[in-house]
């Protein structure tokens, strides 16, 4: 059935740009734009509708022929950044995911790109229907917005080449080191719990610098003013591949969370028809086909679970 | 180098530039908007409006426009009003704008010399003239930098949009760095980018800035200074190739001014009129007894806080006759001038121009400004200032025909027939096109007086127009006072130090000392036989000098 999802027509227009792009003519008339905003408007994911996912149209009607808008931080290569080759497309496994997803349920994507730390908040202002960007379903992210889980959280431990702090993971090794990490990133919290034990050794605190993407933290190791990045371990390879002499990943850890997609929370069929398309993909295979083909390890998928506030 | 230049000829990177010139003008032009609303508000004269501008300044000043732009994209969708991102983020650098460029236009209009508007209140402009005419046209041209410098930050400021989802070139490039991991090639690209941008306000600035020039100098000329204005730190030197055989260049300014002192423009010669022989004083005093009253004031006081100015002026001036003020400094003189203007109130008395009181209604209701000036206007009160005051983007021949068209409503060319006519007799017609900075200061007062007199008023009332000149300028500015005013019959009131001008003028001499008429008579009597101790102790001074 894995044929069912045209999985590759993840080609998506940054429709965002053509909105704007009508906007633009629109109050000016300005012929600014050069190339790149040619492109059309976005096209439909092409989904053969297997018969599960008729059924689900049949009982969300409401989706169907809509466009929604995905709020994303493209700055995790592998879940979601721009097409280096056509920088007005967005790729990765996010994105995907989120493209058959709207394929089963009869809806298109456009793209938002904000920080991470204005996923949610954008959610919540109505200024994006849906969040497919790697985040991780936590209870007190849950109180901005619903969560559907799809992936298990596996992080690695991004260090200098050779790791001369001999970082270890999220523990003692971390006392008196600097780490770089996102704004709002779970890594965060986790990080900081570590200074009554590291008071305790006598040792000094983790220190953290905050950015707001990927590539900030890795420059920061890069510029030797961090000695760790933890994040998402797909993100951590990618990163040590592009710089195999300068980086290297010391270790991976297990967190105890899950990526999901958030929802805004007072929309609940809408939060069940995102479930259940999700549920179809995984049983014919889509999801973890969509996994090799961004080179995710298969044991992360994981079954939809709702993450919600107590 | 090679993904340097592969990422600055990018087309999604130049797309993004699109969007950060597109946010970077919404803003500008919102914030303009906005801020001539609140420049006005500020300057406005009701102290509410005022107010209001000012607690807008505080809180946009005073908070980070990054917060402003989550604000506009986020928090506002939370009472219903939805925008775009582009629209959100343009809003947000207006709001930021606009209480900026509301102080560079506030502190612009301010910087225009008071005197200027005081002398276009006394030709009856309204306050909307005065800004049209005198205060918009100088404050304009000496905003060009601060606006200029308020562009470049606009568009440096716009990045912040990024953080609102505009795709503009600071997102781009970071979710390009993201994506590649070509950190530095893709930054040094939009560094470049930004830097294309500013340069080019840069460059629009100066052109701009010589477009205004007031000195404009001919097109070749002006091409080798806007050459010689993008290359900084060389000074204004004579051109090399130039200054081969031709080493006494003088810069136009010099030139102007050395001809102004060197060259004596003597006045024409005089035509006598049978009028102004064989004057008889006596004769002169029956005859103006019977004119009509052009200046009447009655117990007139005014102070400024605690410290009283004038304490119950009465003075009666007819029509055609010469009244000279004199005085010590502080007695009261200008204060006076001003009043019968209504350049100034007061608190107790009255002033009648030519029957009528300037600045109330019928019922002694406060007129607007407006209306205050159209009857200044239409009972003709012409006024010489001290300071000459002349408006300083405008040349000899505009400071005079200007507000003719402008107030009188002649046209142009019955105003350029009349301003030719005043300007031969006042011996400039030579100066018409120079500028007032051009103008030796006895040339600038001459323009003044002309420009007084040009709608043929009244009264003209002239404030010590001789005090701010060298000696030597002196008399050519008495002169043209004679001939425009005195024999021209215009009821006159003077303030002045010049006693030998005054007793050879003046039917009347008043002398004021602490806000009160000391004394006052035929000119003649009062000086060669003053009766009162002050006058005679001040007389004697001034002859002393």
């Amino acid at each position: 059935m894995a044929h069912a999802l045209d999985i590759h027509s993840g080609r998506n227009r940054l429709s965002v740009v053509s909105h704007l792009r009508s906007a633009f003519f629109g109050a000016f008339g300005l012929a600014v734009a050069t190339g790149g905003l040619t492109a059309g408007l976005p096209q439909p994911a092409q989904a053969a509708t297997p018969e599960a996912c008729a059924a689900l149209q049949a009982k969300y009607p409401d989706l169907k022929g809509k466009t929604l808008v995905n709020a994303i931080n493209p700055h995790t290569p592998g879940y979601e950044t721009i097409d280096p080759k056509d920088p007005t497309n967005y790729i990765g496994f996010d994105i995907d995911l989120g493209e058959a997803i709207g394929g089963c349920l009869g809806f298109t994507l456009t793209y938002k790109a904000v920080t991470f730390a204005s996923l949610l908040t954008t959610l919540q202002a109505g200024q994006a229907d849906i969040v497919i960007s790697d985040i991780y379903a936590t209870k007190d992210r849950a109180k901005a917005a619903d969560f559907i889980t799809y992936l298990k959280v596996y992080d690695g431990v991004l260090v200098a080449k050779g790791n001369p702090k001999k970082i270890t993971g999220i523990d003692a090794s971390l006392c008196g080191a600097v780490a770089a990490e996102n704004t709002g990133y779970v890594e965060v919290p986790l990080i900081q719990a570590l200074e009554p034990e590291c008071k305790a050794a006598g040792k000094p605190a983790p220190e953290i610098l905050l950015f707001d993407n990927n590539a900030n933290c890795i420059q920061a190791i890069l510029a030797g003013r961090a000695d760790t990045y933890i994040n998402d371990v797909n993100t951590v390879d990618g990163a040590v591949k592009a710089y195999p002499d300068k980086l290297e990943k010391a270790t991976a850890v297990t967190l105890p969370y899950s990526v999901g997609i958030a929802v805004p929370r007072n929309n609940i069929p809408f939060r069940d028809a995102v479930m259940s398309a999700l549920g179809e993909l995984q049983k014919t295979g889509v999801q973890a086909e969509l996994m090799k083909k961004w080179n995710l390890p298969a044991d992360q998928l994981e079954t939809p679970k709702l993450v919600l506030a107590d | 180098m090679d993904l340097f230049l592969h990422y600055l000829g990018m087309p999604y990177l130049l797309d993004g530039v699109g969007y950060t010139l597109l946010i970077t003008v919404l803003g500008l032009l919102g914030g303009l908007v906005m801020g001539v609303v609140l420049a006005a508000m500020q300057l406005s004269r009701f102290r509410s409006m005022a107010i209001v501008a000012r607690a807008y300044a505080i809180v946009f000043r005073g908070t980070p426009l990054i917060l402003q732009m989550v604000f506009c994209y986020n928090a506002l969708p939370l009472i219903g009003i939805k925008l775009s991102a582009i629209s959100a983020a343009s809003l947000a650098l207006a709001l930021n704008e606009a209480p900026f460029i509301a102080e560079i236009l506030r502190a612009n209009v301010l910087g225009v010399e008071r005197g200027q508007v005081s002398a276009g209140q006394a030709l009856g402009m309204t306050p909307a003239a005065i800004m049209r005419r005198i205060i918009a046209p100088q404050a304009i041209r000496s905003m060009v930098p601060a606006l200029g410098n308020e562009a470049v930050s606009a568009l440096k400021n716009s990045s912040l949009a990024s953080v609102v989802a505009v795709q503009e070139l600071t997102l781009r490039s970071t979710q390009l760095a993201s994506a590649t991991f070509d950190f530095f090639s893709i930054f040094f690209a939009s560094g470049l980018m930004y830097l294309v941008l500013t340069g080019a306000i840069a460059v629009i600035q100066i052109v701009v800035e010589m477009l205004l020039d007031l000195d404009r100098p001919p097109p070749r000329e002006q091409l080798r200074r806007f050459l010689r204005a993008l290359v900084p730190g060389r000074p204004e030197a004579v051109p090399a190739l130039a200054g081969a055989g031709e080493g006494d260049v003088t810069p136009p300014d010099v030139a102007d001014e050395s001809v102004a002192e060197r060259v004596a423009d003597p006045l024409p010669p005089v035509v006598p009129k049978p009028a102004s022989v064989g004057r008889d004083p006596a004769a002169r005093a029956a005859r103006l007894a019977g004119n009509n009253i052009a200046v009447e004031v009655k117990g007139l006081r005014k102070s400024y806080g605690a410290q009283t100015v004038l304490d119950g002026i009465d003075l009666t001036v007819r029509a055609g006759e010469v009244v000279a003020l004199l005085g010590p400094s502080g007695s009261g003189k200008s204060t006076l001038l001003r009043c019968i203007n209504r350049l100034e109130g007061w608190e107790d008395g009255t002033i009648r121009v030519g029957g009528q009181s300037l600045g109330t209604d019928e019922n002694g209701r406060p007129l607007s400004p407006r209306l205050t000036a159209q009857m200044r206007a239409s009972v003709g009160v012409g006024m010489v200032f001290q300071q000459f005051n002349l408006f300083g983007h405008l040349t000899a021949r505009e400071n005079i025909a200007g507000p003719l068209r402008w107030v009188q409503g002649l046209s142009r060319f019955d105003a350029d027939r009349r301003c030719r006519d005043l300007l031969e007799r006042i011996g400039l017609a030579h100066r018409a096109d120079a500028l007032p900075r051009h103008l030796s200061g006895g040339q600038q007062q001459r323009v003044a007086i002309a420009r007084a007199v040009a709608p043929a008023p009244t009264v003209l009332l002239l404030d010590e127009p001789t005090s701010a000149l060298d000696p030597e300028l002196v008399g050519e500015v008495l002169e043209v006072i004679r001939r425009l005013a005195v024999e021209e019959g215009l009821a006159m009131i003077i303030s002045t130090h010049q006693l030998r001008f005054a007793g050879d003028v003046a039917d009347r001499i008043v002398f004021l000392s602490g806000g009160v008429i000391v004394e006052e008579g035929p000119a003649a009597q009062i000086l060669s036989a003053p009766s009162h101790p002050l006058t005679v102790r001040f007389l004697s001074s001034m002859t002393a000098e």
